[in-house]
């Protein structure tokens, strides 16, 4: 009777023994043949690229991935989120690729893209002002079906205003006829775009302090990027809705925005 | 005559062990010092990494050199059960609880890399628990063994 439970527990621990053989030979062979794997992964982010596409802020994040290894790459996600200088969110863009399997590539860009429009609605101070936009990407794959993998960098783009320091100066009123009198209005602003110039027309309305318009003109803008923009507008305006305060509205239409009234007082 | 007798037990049955434990810590350590020179191009990534390692194989060399010093009594299998702990604590130790963290710097940018080994730490502990379990069996077998025989 003891002897049988003695053999029974030999066997026992035979069986253990070739258990942990067994569990050490699979764990060896799987690190192995993953590090392996993953030294024949070739992934990368290439440099984010900001450009403008229709009416659209496009960012360009090209992305590669070559899987020459032994196992499946699976649940690619990749994401990209674009904040303001106070942290608020500009936009945010996913990327899927449900598989990868070994001895594939994958090669594409994830574009994050943003109405220029809605950029504009949301944050006038964009063309105003310069910023920095923090963009944070993140990759998350699931390496052989096991090990999930996460990759995230952040990186900093600088926004160039385009109408950065946009300033009125000193108003000169002159005599034009009995009734009227030719209003000059000097202004100015830097394009701080690297991205894009400012081609299109400003529309000046003059109103009183009575918030009648009293006048109104069209100026054409040629502004290439990182260049200043110093030019007067000309308006006759009837000397009877002439108040010596009052208030200018701005509107600019360019090819890629349409952007006013941009509200400024004089007097 | 007694000293004669001393000098045979010890030729006879310590330097056999001395021996076997010696060329045991040599076999163990051999790994360990690959590894470490094979990932030696990611030290900077892992400083902790080496100082945990020396530690860990000083204490897991420790024990198995008592383990085999003490071979033949139940001891042997108590050494062996802590030996298989201190693997299982290092496993947990140097896999950061299975999620591994790593900060690349690169131009203007950090890249932060997350690994999640939860699964191969998993069946790392397995096997040191199934090391431990075949322990304990040996040792209960091994009491009931010497208990039968001075009972005969």
């Amino acid at each position: 009777m003891v002897k049988r439970e003695e053999r029974r527990m030999r066997y026992a621990v035979r069986a253990l023994g070739w258990a942990t053989k067994i569990f050490w030979i699979f764990i060896i062979a799987f690190l192995a043949t993953s590090v392996y794997s993953a030294m024949n992964v070739k992934m990368g982010f290439g440099e984010p690229q900001l450009f403008l596409s229709s009416g659209f802020v496009v960012i360009s994040v090209p992305l590669s991935v070559n899987n020459s290894g032994l196992y499946d790459l699976s649940e690619l996600n990749v994401t990209v989120d674009v904040m303001d200088y106070n942290g608020s969110l500009v936009l945010t863009s996913t990327t899927f690729v449900p598989l990868i399997p070994r001895g594939s590539s994958v090669e594409t860009a994830h574009n994050a893209s943003m109405s220029l429009d809605d950029i504009l609605s949301k944050a006038q101070i964009y063309l105003f002002n310069d910023t920095i936009f923090n963009v944070g990407m993140s990759m998350k794959l699931k390496f052989a079906h096991a090990i999930p993998l996460q990759i995230s960098m952040n990186k900093t783009i600088p926004w160039g205003a385009p109408l950065y320091d946009f300033s009125v100066g000193q108003i000169s009123y002159d005599y034009h006829n009995i009734t009227h009198q030719r209003v000059t209005i000097p202004l100015s602003f830097e394009n701080h775009s690297p991205y894009f110039g400012v081609d299109g027309t400003m529309r000046v309305e003059m109103y009183n302090d009575r918030s009648e318009v009293i006048a109104s003109g069209t100026s054409s803008l040629n502004v290439p990027s990182h260049s200043k923009y110093e030019d007067q507008v000309e308006l006759i305006v009837d000397v009877l809705k002439l108040t010596p305060s009052g208030e200018m509205h701005f509107y600019f239409e360019t090819s890629l925005l349409s952007f006013g009234p941009l509200v400024m007082p004089y007097g | 005559m007694v000293e004669k007798g001393n000098t045979k037990l010890f030729v006879r049955k310590i330097l056999p062990k001395v021996f076997k434990a010696a060329f045991l810590a040599v076999i163990t350590y051999l790994p360990m010092y690959f590894l470490s020179s094979l990932i030696s191009p990611i030290k900077p990534f892992f400083p902790w990494y080496e100082p945990v390692t020396n530690i860990f194989a000083a204490v897991f060399i420790f024990f198995l050199v008592v383990g085999v010093l003490f071979s033949g009594t139940v001891f042997q299998y108590v050494f062996g059960v802590a030996r298989t702990l201190v693997l299982m604590i290092f496993f947990i130790c140097v896999l950061n609880g299975g999620i591994i963290t790593l900060t690349v710097p690169t131009e203007g940018a950090s890249v932060n890399i997350i690994l999640d080994v939860t699964v191969v730490l998993a069946i790392l502990v397995l096997i040191c628990l199934l090391g431990i379990a075949k322990n304990v069996i040996q040792a209960i077998d091994f009491m009931s063994s010497k208990t039968e025989k001075e009972e005969l």
